[in-house]
């Protein structure tokens, strides 16, 4: 324990976002199951599922909005951008480590700091999925919510089964996402070490 | 002369013969001498119960003939069977007040399905629903080709305000915009999809006069045109190819789906409390609701040329406009989806598995590292 340190890396408002957006997207996944396999599924009724399906979709749009206001607002959002001129290698030296020095025990090439907390994999996933994916999925979902209303722009993009194939498509790789992310959380020192920092706000450095 | 006069009695007898119905039977254009004035009101009845709900006694030829009974040629006096003979001595040249026309003499069906529905209920409440009340007088058309919105404008939304009970339905706009009403409310009657061609360009629906003009062929030749491997069923590839035939064709078009229900007596059978608010019920891929499928040629008359098309048709990508949850979903995406969500749990399982095989590596390259 005498080579510990703990660095305070999620603040509060992040962790909040953080369980917040879990536990919408852990609903949104079953929920989104029972409504694309109706007939199949029995988890609960249809029109159940549809409208918790809205009402969690209107809280995460709402969490999301607050992720943003903050990310931006404090200047973290740089965390999510990698510096062009140092990526590819660190995201080699990524690559490298979880595909095989992981096995060995060698050391994360990346070490997590308060203003670098992502490693140069994880700024591009998570680029990805809060820029692109996240917000096209809320996009298509509001549309989905009100088809008459927002007839207009769904027509615009090509139709309803455009806007459905893009939500759907979506759907199922954040349900992969769910998956793979839970595994990944497991990579801390411990396999419970980046739970436990996802609540406490601080993380074990070695 | 023998043969001439016997000639002239037969001809005497026949036309005795025909005299009785040569008296009563009243030509439309008789009728029309008085009713194509446009001024033609009732007067003031002074026994309000000889009121009626209009005043007017005007009638639109041009709207009469193209009307479902005008087409099946029935006359003015087939309903109004009261009016006996015209006597042009008098000021009004039959009886000032007519009987109401009763329908059931030729809708004896529909009369019956009506008697079981709701509509009839109501009498109970001091209510009486005529035929006319929903269907109109005089300019009753041939419903086949019309769309849902016209179908419920003409009828339930007359006296229906849809919107304030169907708070419990999810996406309720689109449900009316999509589904005619008796599909859910009169749930015995058969229904089907209709598919129709939706111009891009003037924002109207095509006529199939016009989309057999584009083509150059007649109504004959569309579904052997089309259906390629002549098994009498417009299928996903040969839909496709229509499609790309009207592009060729300057047709642009979106094909729009409606569920309408079939025009049989039984739709009369409007019942309450039959329909049903179990999403599934619809909303599933076994649902019957989306087992007939057909493309609509509406003609000028309200009449329609219906060409069956296979259901798989609304679940691909040439039907744009139209998605049902569950019912009409897009198959080959639950595979991209398994794909997916398959690919993220091998990964991880891999990753997982690999690092409980090399543990004890780890752990001997630790005990390594501190011994050094």
């Amino acid at each position: 324990m005498a080579n510990e340190k703990m660095i305070y890396i999620h603040p509060a408002p992040v962790r909040v976002w953080h369980w917040v957006n879990a536990a919408c997207f852990v609903l949104l996944v079953i929920t989104g199951f029972q409504i694309r396999f109706a007939g199949t599924l029995g988890l609960m009724p249809l029109k159940d599922a549809i409208n918790i399906h809205n009402y969690i979709g209107f809280l995460t749009i709402a969490n999301y909005s607050i992720w943003l206001y903050y990310y931006f607002s404090t200047g973290k959002i740089k965390i999510y951008f990698p510096n062009p001129k140092t990526f590819i290698g660190n995201a080699i030296k990524q690559i490298q480590y979880y595909g095989f020095g992981i096995f060995l025990g060698k050391p994360n090439p990346h070490v997590m700091t308060p203003e670098n907390k992502f490693n140069a994999l994880q700024q591009k996933a998570y680029a990805a999925l809060m820029f692109v994916f996240v917000p096209a999925q809320m996009i298509t979902g509001v549309f989905m919510w009100q088809l008459k209303t927002y007839s207009n722009y769904i027509d615009q993009l090509g139709g309803i089964k455009v806007i459905d194939t893009i939500h759907v498509i979506l759907f199922f790789f954040f349900a992969s996402f769910l998956v793979i992310h839970c595994y990944l959380a497991t990579l801390g020192h411990t396999p419970l070490a980046h739970f436990k920092a996802m609540f406490t706000g601080y993380e074990e450095h070695h | 002369m023998k043969t001439t006069s016997l000639f002239h009695l037969l001809f005497i007898v026949f036309l005795s013969c025909l005299w009785p119905s040569v008296l009563l039977a009243t030509d439309n254009s008789e009728c029309m001498d008085c009713h194509s004035d446009e001024g033609l009101t009732r007067e003031a009845a002074g026994d309000v119960s000889l009121s009626r709900m209009s005043d007017q006694l005007f009638l639109d030829n041009d709207k009469f003939h193209l009307s479902v009974h005008h087409l099946n040629e029935i006359s003015c006096v087939d309903c109004h069977s009261d009016i006996e003979e015209l006597n042009y001595d008098n000021e009004i040249p039959h009886k000032a007040h007519l009987e109401p026309v009763n329908c059931t003499a030729c809708h004896e069906a529909e009369g019956e399905a009506f008697s079981q529905s709701v509509h009839m209920e109501i009498r109970g409440k001091g209510i009486t629903m005529q035929c006319y009340a929903c269907h109109g007088y005089h300019y009753v058309k041939r419903l086949a080709s019309a769309s849902v919105a016209e179908r419920e404008n003409l009828f339930c939304l007359k006296c229906h305000n849809a919107d304030n009970y169907h708070d419990w339905l999810p996406q309720k706009q689109a449900h009316f915009a999509f589904v005619e009403c008796t599909v859910c409310h009169a749930p015995t009657v058969p229904s089907h999809i209709h598919l129709n061609f939706y111009d891009l360009v003037t924002n109207k629906f095509f006529n199939g006069n016009q989309i057999i003009e584009a083509l150059g062929i007649g109504f004959d030749e569309f579904l052997p045109l089309i259906d390629t491997n002549k098994d009498n069923i417009i299928n996903t590839n040969e839909f496709e190819d229509l499609l790309l035939i009207l592009r060729q064709k300057n047709i642009y078009t979106e094909v729009h789906a409606e569920l309408v229900v079939e025009l049989e007596p039984i739709l009369h059978n409007v019942i309450k409390g039959g329909s049903t608010n179990e999403c599934e019920k619809c909303h599933s891929a076994d649902s019957p609701l989306f087992d007939a499928v057909a493309i609509v040629l509406t003609l000028e008359d309200g009449s329609a040329e219906h060409y069956e098309v296979e259901k798989d048709v609304l679940n691909s990508f040439s039907m744009s406009s139209f998605s049902a949850l569950g019912g009409t979903r897009v198959k080959f995406l639950d595979k991209i989806g398994l794909l997916v969500i398959l690919g993220g749990i091998c990964g991880a399982g891999g990753h997982l598995f690999i690092r409980l095989v090399t543990a004890p590596l780890r752990r001997r390259n630790k005990e390594n590292e501190q011994d050094s």
